[in-house]
């Protein structure tokens, strides 16, 4: 380790490393413009000089770009730093006098005036390029693709692309744009072809994010994944900068996507739901307005970690919306063209949505369009005539027939079925509230797992009554909306029976079944394997035959004790007649009608 | 080339040159004929053919015509040396080759016409040695300059070439050829004067197997062509530096980084190292002795800033050349991250001297702190131009006035620039300054590489801080922003006070930007950037002064703070003025005082370089 002292504080660092990581290490701020963790340094702002003082030539150096040497004295705000860094801001403003970056900079080091004339530049973003290097030192070392390089030297010196034509290597990746200090850079200017912009899918799409990232606020586990796809270590084989930066070293490229195999005694889904596309509505111009959001869209829109941290605004104009209105039942309760169920929890989502909605729009009006107010549950319907009477919504029993756009804001013409009106609102946003749907991919889950399901895909129960969390295959539960609409407080209790049937099955070293199942008489089945294809509960395999030097003898039905429900299908369709459910053995059959006729 | 078989031995190398030495006693006269850059230019080449054609005419078989490298007295050229004599002529042209033959070659006589006069005594000089301009030189550098034919290994053997390498690889283990460096004083040419020895012995003590030579001719200062004559006139001796350097520190592979603009010096290396592989001399096993070394060129493209040493390693690689903030130094990471060590050719080309004739002998030469000799390139307003090699310790007076001439016309000395864009100016009252690397350095100048420019009293200075720190900006890299907007600012502020636009504040602004430009470059372009404008501001701030407030050029140069006008008690009427006007601005009758139209004046300034009696004047 090296001991030196910056602004007289003592601090240790690991050989190799700079003045600029060590002043960090002692909690001392300099400055930087062109330096950036994952890019080695330059030294080329000289934003960042510090004088040393001894332990070495003394004399002013660049702190991001001079090793940390020991015994070493730094002063990181000695007047003759201070007046170096404040001349470099005076020649960097007068380069760049519109940028707002410099121009703070230079007003924190009580800059007021130059003595020199500003320079006149050609009226765009370019003019704020303080000229740095960052980002062509990343493009050419971190992405490999060298796309942006210098044009010039000296004063006439200017970010370009080779010959200053459209660089065909660019990869669009943006990368530069995203690390210059100034944000000079657009890279439209020079890349042919720019990346599209990889939306954020927990957001809805409705913001963007980087290919590492972490899925979801409170994922399990917090931790960031790499999207391949998007990734431009794993599409060219450049960049890596994730891994130079990350101080646990935690990036590996090599890790691959793994299929796991588990043994387990009980299975519980809990898949979830998604919402419906409510673009197939063409009436409500989703899709084509871009006020026109989803429920689910406006609860990420006015979440505190959605894409506009927490501001509602309008997609439109960026403005918050003085006016909304929620329609209700969009594909719910629909016999043709939609779901004939009732999704459950809309009405008591969108009863939370108008207080969000008043909580970020104090003067806003918020409207409901509603078929009926269902408001099934403890303290549900006091929470609803609430949401009327302090947040001042508006409820419309009634159906909307179309929203169109009229200056800048949708009207919805709708009926108000309890004044036989037709009324017209011009609103700001309108938001769709969709049906409920399983999962998509829920039916190829449902065949792999035996489990069944109804007409709208929702998973079946063994027993709607009895057996509400079982399916009917054994060992395998079900938790939440994968069975029908549910809302938090059901899905959490449904949640809480399915695991307690699992533990129930598998708390016990022995598994306790009723006795009645089928058995396989290998001395007479042929192997044909019918019975395979009937049992509906998969508990039928192949089991080897060998004699007692282990030759094989031939592969006869083997019953999983398990898995089978003793339905008896099997025996019925064995030719053989190999197959006999215990206890209903065709002589016990025969005895007891025997027994009946006696 | 007489052998052209590999030597595998040292003893093969004496053998070779006790032969050539013997074939070249035969001749009994030698005929040298100056073909460096200059001459060339002026047809010495031809003049190489005409000799040739004319003795063979004659049937003169004994004696050798040589076209050698640069003879330093290049505002005479072509220049003709006649040996064993030393018969120094000057400005020989195609129609004197006859009568230096007739006369000189066949008998024994002057051609009195091709003879250096000195302009004030009047003095004819014959002799090379007694030319005012070579008396005081001292030439080990130079050693082979003039007398070698640069394209033939066979000469350069014959002057004792090679033997140096041959005794450090047979006599001396790498430590003692570092030893010896250090031993001998021996300080960086390039400008910066590092010690050499201790350069190499960093070098040596870096961890690794793969390290690099490299010899830097990337010559950027405007008016500085030492390294050029070098390269072109003495290769080997670069070579045989660079060799013996690597077989010090344990490279294998250099490199010559020479200038674009120097086609003569790339055509003579090539030429120079193709023999020295042919004979063994580079490549595997150097005479035998288990070291291998090669050497290949890289041509600069013309970036002032390549001189630099980490630009010059970027531009080797291939990046662009700009230099990196040091530490890494090279001689830790250099050339593809190895360890390297880079030298200026003069550099090298003093390393064979010292091994061959010992590091005691050559720290005999020259001050305490500044041993050997160096070579300047002297020119602007004197006399004489040309390069000049002197012992380190000779004052500044004695090259400008015994060895330049004085000043061109008799006109009053003002200072000398040295170290060229980053160096300094030297005024009058310091011309007695020993000139050193400290020594300069003091006066707030620098040694550079070596050019000294002499100024007269019709030189501005703000014009010529004002004409180096436009070369600075047009040669920046751009890199950093001291240097590119620092020093672009300052160029502003002396171009606005060239132009009569200067205000109070000005000069401040010049003394607070020139520290910040220094202290906070990346490199040494930046770093001593404002020396030209600090160190005139320093000896000459009344023309500055003079410039801003009272808005006149006492020299006449700043056209828009200059007025001509003709002096009616000197002027002769002699009418120079009067042809050469091009503005027909000059009126008068001949012999009669002439008269400007200051409406048709455009401040050219020919009539005030023309007239010879100093009638113009600057109003």
């Amino acid at each position: 380790m090296l001991k030196l002292s910056i602004d007289k504080q003592p601090v240790e660092v690991e050989p190799g490393q700079t003045i600029l990581a060590a002043a960090k290490l002692a909690g001392k701020e300099i400055p930087t413009l062109c330096h950036h963790p994952a890019v080695p340094p330059a030294g080329a702002c000289r934003i960042c000089v510090v004088e040393i003082v001894a332990g070495d030539r003394p004399g002013l150096v660049p702190a991001c770009a001079y090793p940390a040497k020991d015994e070493m004295e730094i002063q990181t705000r000695s007047e003759r730093v201070l007046q170096s860094r404040r001349m470099t801001l005076q020649l960097l403003l007068a380069r760049s006098p519109g940028s707002e970056v410099i121009r703070e900079m230079a007003k924190e080091h009580g800059i007021k005036e130059l003595p020199f004339p500003e320079h006149t530049g050609t009226g765009d973003k370019s003019d704020d390029c303080i000229m740095c290097g960052l980002c062509v030192r990343l493009c050419q070392q971190i992405i490999g693709t060298s796309a942006i390089c210098f044009d010039g030297r000296g004063p006439e010196r200017k970010v370009s692309t080779p010959y200053s034509s459209r660089s065909d290597v660019c990869l669009g990746c943006g990368a530069c744009a995203f690390v210059c200090p100034t944000g000079a850079i657009d890279p439209a200017d020079y890349c042919p072809n720019p990346l599209e912009k990889i939306p954020n899918e927990f957001n809805c799409g409705l913001d963007a994010r980087t290919p590492i990232h972490i899925p979801f606020p409170q994922a399990v586990p917090n931790k960031p994944l790499i999207d391949r796809e998007n990734c431009i270590r794993f599409q060219t084989g450049g960049c890596g900068a994730c891994k130079d930066i990350c101080p646990a070293g935690a990036i590996d490229y090599d890790m691959t996507d793994e299929f796991v195999d588990e043994d387990v005694g009980a299975i519980i889904v809990a898949t979830g739901y998604e919402i419906i596309d409510p673009s197939i509505y063409e009436e409500y111009g989703y899709g084509r307005y871009p006020d026109v959001v989803t429920s689910l869209e406006f609860e990420r829109m006015v979440s505190a970690s959605g894409p506009t941290n927490g501001e509602l605004t309008r997609p439109s104009n960026g403005k918050p919306p003085m006016s909304i209105v929620f329609l209700q039942c969009i594909g719910s309760r629909r016999e043709t063209n939609g779901k004939s169920y009732c999704s459950k929890i809309c009405c008591m989502y969108t009863a939370k949505h108008t207080i969000l909605y008043k909580h970020k729009v104090h003067d806003g009006q918020a409207f409901v369009f509603y078929m009926d107010v269902r408001a099934g549950g403890k303290n549900y319907d006091q929470f609803v005539r609430r949401v009327v009477k302090e947040q001042q919504a508006t409820y419309l029993r009634g159906r909307v027939s179309k929203v169109f756009p009229r200056g800048d804001k949708l009207v919805v013409r709708g009926a108000d079925t309890l004044s036989g009106n037709q009324v017209e609102i011009a609103a700001e946003m309108v938001v769709l509230v969709a049906a409920m749907v399983p999962s998509s991919g829920i039916q190829e889950l449902s065949q792999k797992l035996r489990v069944g399901y109804d007409e709208h895909g929702f998973l079946l129960e063994a027993h709607p009554k009895l057996q509400p969390v079982d399916t009917n295959t054994a060992g395998i539960f079900l938790a939440g909306a994968c069975h029908s609409p549910k809302d938090i407080p059901e899905s959490v209790a449904q949640a809480g029976a399915a695991a307690s049937k699992a533990l129930g099955l598998v708390c016990h070293t022995r598994l306790s079944r009723e006795p009645t199942i089928g058995v396989v008489d290998e001395s007479s089945c042929n192997g044909c394997f019918e019975c395979e294809g009937v049992c509906a509960y998969g508990a039928i395999g192949p089991r080897e035959l060998t004699d007692n030097k282990g030759n094989p003898l031939g592969t006869v039905a083997f019953i999983n004790e398990g898995l089978c429900q003793g339905c008896g299908a099997c025996a019925a369709t064995c030719r053989s007649k190999s197959i006999e459910v215990q206890g209903y053995r065709d002589d016990q059959l025969f005895a007891a009608i025997n027994a009946i006729h006696r | 080339m007489v052998v052209t078989t590999q030597l595998e031995t040292s003893k093969g190398l004496e053998t070779l040159r006790r032969s050539l030495v013997k074939q070249r006693k035969a001749k009994r006269i030698g005929i040298s004929v100056c073909s460096g850059t200059g001459c060339r230019a002026h047809g010495s080449m031809e003049l190489v053919e005409e000799f040739r054609r004319q003795l063979y005419a004659k049937g003169l078989t004994d004696v050798d015509v040589r076209a050698t490298g640069c003879h330093g007295f290049c505002e005479r050229g072509p220049l003709v040396v006649i040996f064993p004599q030393k018969i120094f002529y000057h400005g020989v042209q195609i129609k004197h080759v006859d009568s230096v033959i007739e006369k000189t070659i066949q008998n024994n006589e002057l051609v009195e016409s091709l003879l250096f006069k000195d302009p004030v005594s009047k003095k004819k000089f014959s002799l090379e040695h007694e030319v005012p301009f070579y008396a005081k030189q001292q030439r080990i550098v130079f050693r082979n300059n003039g007398k070698i034919d640069p394209a033939e290994i066979d000469d350069y053997i014959a002057a004792d070439g090679y033997a140096a390498l041959a005794k450090a690889l047979t006599r001396l283990t790498p430590e003692e050829v570092i030893r010896q460096a250090q031993e001998s004083g021996l300080r960086g040419r390039g400008g910066g004067g590092f010690p050499t020895g201790k350069k190499w012995e960093i070098c040596r003590a870096q961890a690794g197997d793969e390290k690099y030579i490299i010899c830097n001719g990337d010559e950027g200062d405007p008016g500085a062509f030492m390294d050029r004559s070098i390269m072109e006139g003495d290769p080997h001796s670069v070579l045989e530096g660079m060799t013996i350097g690597a077989y010090a520190i344990g490279a294998t592979q250099g490199y010559i980084y020479v200038r674009g603009e120097y086609p003569l010096a790339v055509s003579n290396l090539s030429i120079a190292i193709e023999q020295s592989k042919t004979l063994g001399l580079l490549g595997d096993s150097i005479l035998g002795s288990g070291f291998s070394f090669d050497v290949d060129i890289v041509r600069g493209a013309g970036a002032f800033v390549c001189g630099e040493e980490t630009g010059l390693i970027a531009s080797i690689q291939g990046d662009i050349g700009s230099p990196r903030q040091r530490p890494p130094y090279p001689a830790q990471a250099g050339l593809w991250g190895k360890p390297t060590n880079i030298n200026n050719v003069e550099t090298w080309a003093n390393v064979p001297v010292i091994i061959d004739r010992g590091a005691d002998w050559f720290a005999s030469i020259g001050t305490e702190r500044s041993k050997g000799t160096k070579v300047f390139s002297l020119v602007g307003k004197v006399q004489n131009t040309g390069l000049v090699e002197v012992p380190m310790g000779t004052t500044m007076r004695e090259i400008v006035y015994d060895i330049g001439g004085g000043t061109y016309k008799r006109r009053k000395f003002k200072a000398v620039q040295t170290g060229g864009p980053s160096g300094g100016c030297i005024p009058e009252s310091l011309l007695d300054l020993p000139v050193d690397f400290d020594k300069l350095q003091e006066a707030g100048a620098m040694m550079g590489s070596g050019g000294l420019i002499v100024m007269d009293d019709r030189t501005c200075m703000v014009d010529v801080a004002k004409y180096f720190l436009a070369f600075l900006v047009d040669e920046s890299c751009g890199k950093c922003t001291a240097c590119r907007e620092g020093v672009a600012q300052m160029h502003k502020v002396l171009e606005r006070i060239c132009q009569g636009d200067g205000c109070d504040g000005d000069i401040e602004l010049l003394e607070q930007l020139g520290p910040y430009v220094k202290e906070t470059s990346l490199c040494q372009l930046g770093g001593t950037a404002p020396n030209p404008v600090l160190s005139t501001l320093r000896y000459f701030r009344d023309e500055y002064e003079a410039h801003i407030h009272e808005k006149t050029c006492r020299a006449g140069v700043c056209k828009a703070l200059v007025r001509f006008a003709i002096n009616a008690e000197t002027c002769k009427g002699c009418g120079l003025c009067l042809r050469d006007c091009p503005t027909k601005a000059v009126s008068g009758e001949k012999k009669e005082p002439h008269h400007i139209d200051a409406e048709l004046c455009v401040q050219c300034g020919v009539c005030y370089e023309d007239c010879p009696f100093d009638a113009v004047i600057v109003e």
